[in-house]
């Protein structure tokens, strides 16, 4: 084998300096946030086409009929819930004049299904309509709050890794014993901390002065209140902000990601290959942490992948408690006005970012579990 | 025919019928020198009792008591809505902290945060557990159905529940309360339904994928062999198995819908006030958290005690009656 595989028999490098470039570039051009998101899904995709074509064409293919129900239902159920909406714009004194005008202007004098037809073919085109409420462009409205969440999210997941990881593999270590036990017993409890709680406690504890207990403060004020500061801006500050919710949002999830991780890696653990390791005498840290960690990450992965579409569209309390501007607070304003068009289609775009991640996922176990890569490369680079 | 199917129900069944699919199982009844098959019956198969514990017990107290101080709220000596003054000087005990006559103090009109505790218990412990069952009715039927007859039926109900699962649950209950009704009286009716909805389809997956996993079984293929109707092998064999994985999880969603019903309450937008709930009163304390923190702290409190208690009695089920499971 020469010093480099070939891009056919192992992609995966390559996709990884492809996607550093991708981030890069965006980084630099602030293109919008679909462009980038864009991006990313082909790289992924194209390294999952080298590596097995057949899977890679099934998954994508697969995306299709779910798009199309999803689609079907949020359209369905925005259509057909009770309530005019050409009154819950123009107020209960509208004129039945006025009402037909906004009617006809949104196009809701059509049938349901033509109706759905063209809500259809302008969301494909990437025109989700425009905001009741806001006089905005849906498309733009969801495209500027979705990148906060999404920022949101990423450090929500990388807390949530960095808590997780070294706790899971080390109660899998000290599995059944008091160290086990009580991480595991700690960790149920942050699993049960409602989000908003928390955020809650948080902010108490280190935002505001913390609690006098018999005359002793516990806690400060260490970190800034509610407030986004665009990376842009400044990134410290950016960071100072972000910290709180970030947290608000990790420790439960790391609470599962731990758990998951645990007994996965107790179940490999029992296997013989980690016996011969160890009659060699490698060492436990390299055991746990080169041998055992990769083939038991991958229940864990899929999870994530369902943990981070969840948070796309889930932080809404915590993005309000903590004035965050992200999609969940315009969904949230969209809803209370009534704008039933912008709740149609930012639903739509959470949906379809959730189930592209989900494909991406599948497309992760390729480059993480040699023995899905079938044809092409053998995996011996590897 | 009737004495056989008990015996396939007691879980023995002769070998002759079934030797080759039971090979793990197979026992030399030494004096007759037959070889019997024992088929593991699975519904009496914990064959190992691990003790739940004090915790379990604890978890369970607290939950009973919860619910019986809920059920019989009206039986305590003030209302909801009664606000206190002090005899002496006749002004009113506003954001007073713990003491004997209010355990868990008063908020900003000097109403007794205990007493609203309960009451707003009332509302997070019937909706929850109102829409976890009508759920698990309903979820059941449907993932049963769906692992038990596969095929054409199955990818269309798994089409569905995918379709479902991605679409964000609050944003998907919060837009149905306020599209569906404005009229505060129904609001508990709208909610139980909202969280139907909202749990429907988690629960259909981990029965179908349960069901799936049941019904390729010795016994439900005996059952079919002697001639048992689709309808009886589903309620008679397949479900008394996926049952208890299934009461353990849907008390982990009954959780997550005290938060959900938490949260919606948080903006606003649950059961309207006067009638206490949780979330409400987590929110009107939030702008003098720093000053009194127990406004929000104490219903937050009875909030996570509630759910890490539901979770911890889940997760101990399932820990026995799925041992390799016992994941979140």
């Amino acid at each position: 084998m020469g010093a480099l595989p070939s891009i056919r028999q192992r992609p995966g490098p390559y996709a990884f300096i492809a996607l550093v470039a991708v981030v890069v570039w965006a980084w630099f051009a602030r293109p919008s946030f679909f462009v980038t998101f864009g991006l990313v899904f082909l790289v992924g995709t194209v390294a999952a086409f080298l590596t097995n074509g057949r899977y890679a064409l099934q998954r994508i293919l697969g995306i299709i009929p779910i798009l199309l129900v999803v689609s079907f239902i949020v359209f369905t159920l925005m259509a057909t819930l009770p309530g005019d909406p050409a009154i819950n714009i123009l107020g209960p004194a509208a004129t039945p004049d006025a009402v037909e005008r906004v009617n006809a202007e949104l196009g809701l004098d059509e049938p349901f299904f033509n109706r759905y037809g063209n809500w259809l073919g302008d969301a494909v085109m990437g025109d989700l309509g425009e905001s009741i409420q806001l006089r905005e462009d849906i498309s733009a409205g969801v495209s500027r709050t979705i990148t906060v969440s999404l920022q949101l999210m990423t450090y929500a997941l990388i807390l949530a890794v960095l808590i997780a990881f070294p706790l899971g593999v080390y109660t899998a270590y000290r599995n059944g014993q008091r160290q086990d036990r009580t991480i595991n017993t700690v960790m149920l409890g942050f699993f049960a901390v409602p989000p908003f709680v928390l955020a809650l406690v948080l902010v108490l504890f280190l935002a505001i002065g913390g609690l006098d207990v018999f005359g002793v403060t516990i806690g400060g004020k260490w970190l800034p209140g509610a407030r986004y500061v665009p990376f842009g801006e400044s990134v410290v500050d950016h960071f100072k902000h972000m910290l709180l919710p970030s947290f608000a949002l990790a420790l439960g999830i790391s609470a599962v990601f731990m758990r998951l991780l645990r007994s996965d890696m107790i179940a490999t653990l029992r296997l013989p290959f980690i016996d011969l390791a160890r009659s060699k005498g490698v060492s436990p840290t390299r055991i746990l942490w080169r041998h055992a960690l990769r083939p038991s990450m991958f229940t864990l992965l899929t999870v994530m992948g369902f943990t981070v579409g969840a948070l796309i569209g889930g932080s809404v309390i915590t993005e309000i408690i903590f004035s965050l501007p992200g999609i969940g607070s315009y969904m949230f304003g969209a809803i209370i006005s009534r704008d039933f068009i912008a709740v149609q289609g930012g639903t739509m775009v959470i949906a379809t970012l959730y189930i592209l991640i989900l494909v991406m996922v599948d497309f992760l176990y390729l480059a993480l579990d040699p023995r899905l890569r079938t044809g092409g490369g053998t995996g011996l680079g590897g | 025919m009737a004495d056989l199917q008990d015996g396939l129900q007691d879980g023995v069944i002769d070998s002759t019928a079934r030797r080759a699919e039971a090979e793990s199982d197979q026992v030399v009844a030494a004096d007759t020198g037959q070889v019997e098959a024992h088929i593991e019956h699975p519904s009496a198969g914990t064959r190992t009792k691990k003790p739940f514990g004090a915790m379990f017990w604890i978890a369970a107290t607290f939950l009973v008591l919860l619910a019986l101080a809920a059920i019989f709220a009206e039986l305590l000596p003030y209302d909801f809505d009664e606000r206190f003054q002090n005899p002496e000087t006749g002004r009113s005990i506003t954001d007073e902290g713990p003491s004997l006559k209010h355990p868990l103090g008063t908020d900003g009109s000097g109403r007794d945060i205990f007493i609203r505790v309960i009451y707003g218990a009332q509302i997070s412990l019937v909706i929850a557990s109102v829409g976890a069952t009508l759920a698990l009715v309903f979820g059941g039927l449907i993932g049963l159905t769906a692992g038990y007859y596969r095929g054409r039926v199955d990818s269309i109900i798994t089409t569905f529940t995918d379709a479902t699962l991605v679409i964000p649950p609050l944003i998907l209950a919060l837009s149905l309360i306020l599209f569906l009704d404005n009229e505060a009286e129904r609001r508990i009716l709208i909610l139980i339904v909202v969280f139907v909805l909202l749990s429907l389809a988690p629960i259909t997956r981990v029965v179908r994928a349960s069901t799936l996993v049941w019904a390729e079984r010795e016994f439900v293929l005996a059952s079919k062999t002697m001639g048992a109707r689709n309808g009886r092998i589903m309620f008679r064999d397949v479900l008394p198995n996926v049952a208890p994985a299934l009461i353990s999880y849907s008390l982990i969603i009954m959780a997550q819908l005290i938060v959900v019903e938490g949260a919606i309450a948080f903006v606003g937008l649950s059961v309207p006030p006067p009638t206490p709930t949780w979330g409400d009163m987590i929110n009107k304390g939030r702008s003098d958290l720093g000053s009194v923190p127990h406004i929000t702290m104490m219903p937050a409190m009875a909030m996570f005690l509630t759910v890490l208690a539901l979770n911890f009695i889940g997760d101990k089920m399932q820990e026995r009656f799925e041992p390799r499971e016992s994941v979140l």
